[in-house]
């Protein structure tokens, strides 16, 4: 983890400088963790491409300003929810978020689930979380981000991602719960 | 099985749930790829662009300066292109200063950012000022009949270019010296360190 940290900061840096080939490492390192997540923000997967390129356009122009290079995830992070928000604001969709719909996945046939199977527990509740809770957890399971860095991305108060994670991270244990029960 | 392996299994099969599409994200990628070289080529066209406008510009004056039959006129086209070609200088030498500055920076704290911010601006706002007052002086001394006070203004105006070119060669060499001083400090740390550790060791 710490050494993938550091492989990160010299392709940063690297970036600094105007570096064409470690912008490309950058950019495919990065894409498929973001994209999940703007996924998770925005619905047609085309819209998601659209904010993909202007956060990467965003991303090479002002590289230069990024003082810490070891931040640069919750940088990018930041970058791709702002890009997402302006989208979802002006086709005024960003207030009519997703509506709660988090059910019991009690479907599956094993008394004790895996990691597999879990995983796709925890991506079905992402899509059926509010935008607000599935936020949070998206960012808490792909970047294991803290509560602050968090709250730093999205622009909230730690109190309040605290409190979005906490209950987003209660639902998902209900159903998991109630997944092993079975 | 580690909580860590663990961790980074579930990424792996939480991004294997919404994978983007091949096809797509080459296609997305090459637009992205075409995009940065037309910005680096236009940054870079830019650039030459205004340093060929620059120069153009002082050479012009410089040759109007051998053009023309006014002593006046002469002696004050003559200042022109040394003013554009000098004041281009000091804004290379402010980039150079801000870039070196840049990299001292990181390893500041955020009052002394604050304060080299502000210090920063106000020098940023004086040289434009100094820039402004001296140009205008300069296309003043243009309607002069006297060419001996013509050439007094003249000569007047390059005082304040030349302090600004000593300000930032001078904050440069000084803020490079203060980091071959840290890395000079860090170095003569790290043998200490490690010498301390080895007779940890052998104790």
């Amino acid at each position: 983890m710490e050494q993938d940290n550091i492989s990160n900061a010299i392709l940063v840096l690297k970036c600094q400088r105007r570096d064409e080939k470690a912008f490309r490492e950058i950019v495919n390192r990065w894409e498929p963790r973001l994209y999940y997540y703007l996924r998770r923000i925005v619905e047609n997967e085309n819209d998601v491409w659209d904010i993909l390129q202007e956060t990467w356009l965003a991303v090479f122009q002002n590289i230069r300003k990024l003082q810490e290079p070891l931040k640069f995830s919750t940088w990018l992070y930041k970058i791709g929810h702002n890009k997402a928000v302006n989208l979802l604001r002006k086709e005024n969709r960003y207030i009519q978020m997703k509506e709660e719909q988090a059910k019991d996945y009690r479907e599956n046939d094993n008394s004790v689930i895996n990691v597999k199977e879990r995983t796709e527990i925890v991506h079905k509740m992402l899509d059926k979380l509010k935008l607000a809770h599935s936020e949070v957890l998206t960012l808490y399971f792909l970047e294991g981000f803290s509560i602050s860095e968090m709250a730093q991305i999205i622009g909230i108060s730690e109190g309040t991602a605290k409190s979005r994670l906490y209950y987003a991270k209660n639902k998902l244990y209900e159903v998991l719960k109630g997944a092993n029960d079975v | 099985m580690s909580e860590s392996n663990i961790n980074k299994e579930m990424v792996e099969n939480l991004l294997a749930q919404d994978p983007p599409t091949v096809d797509k994200q080459r296609h997305h990628q090459e637009i992205l790829f075409k995009k940065l070289k037309l910005r680096i080529w236009r940054g870079k066209i830019i650039g030459g662009t205004i340093y060929i406008i620059l120069f153009s510009a002082a050479f012009l004056a410089f040759q109007q300066r051998r053009n023309t039959d006014n002593l006046v006129h002469s002696i004050c086209w003559g200042a022109a292109s040394l003013h554009i070609l000098l004041w281009f200088l000091i804004y290379f030498l402010r980039g150079i200063y801000r870039m070196t500055a840049g990299i001292s920076e990181k390893n500041s704290g955020k009052d002394e950012k604050q304060r080299w911010k502000k210090q920063d601006r106000f020098i940023t706002i004086v040289a434009i000022l100094v820039f402004a007052f001296a140009s205008t002086i300069l296309y003043r001394s243009f309607f002069l009949n006297d060419p001996l006070r013509a050439a007094h203004l003249a000569a007047s105006i390059f005082w304040a270019t030349v302090f600004f070119l000593f300000w930032y060669p001078f904050g440069t060499a000084s803020l490079v010296a203060k980091l071959w001083l840290e890395y000079k400090k860090m170095e003569m740390n790290i043998p200490r360190n490690s010498g301390q550790d080895s007779e940890m060791q052998v104790e």
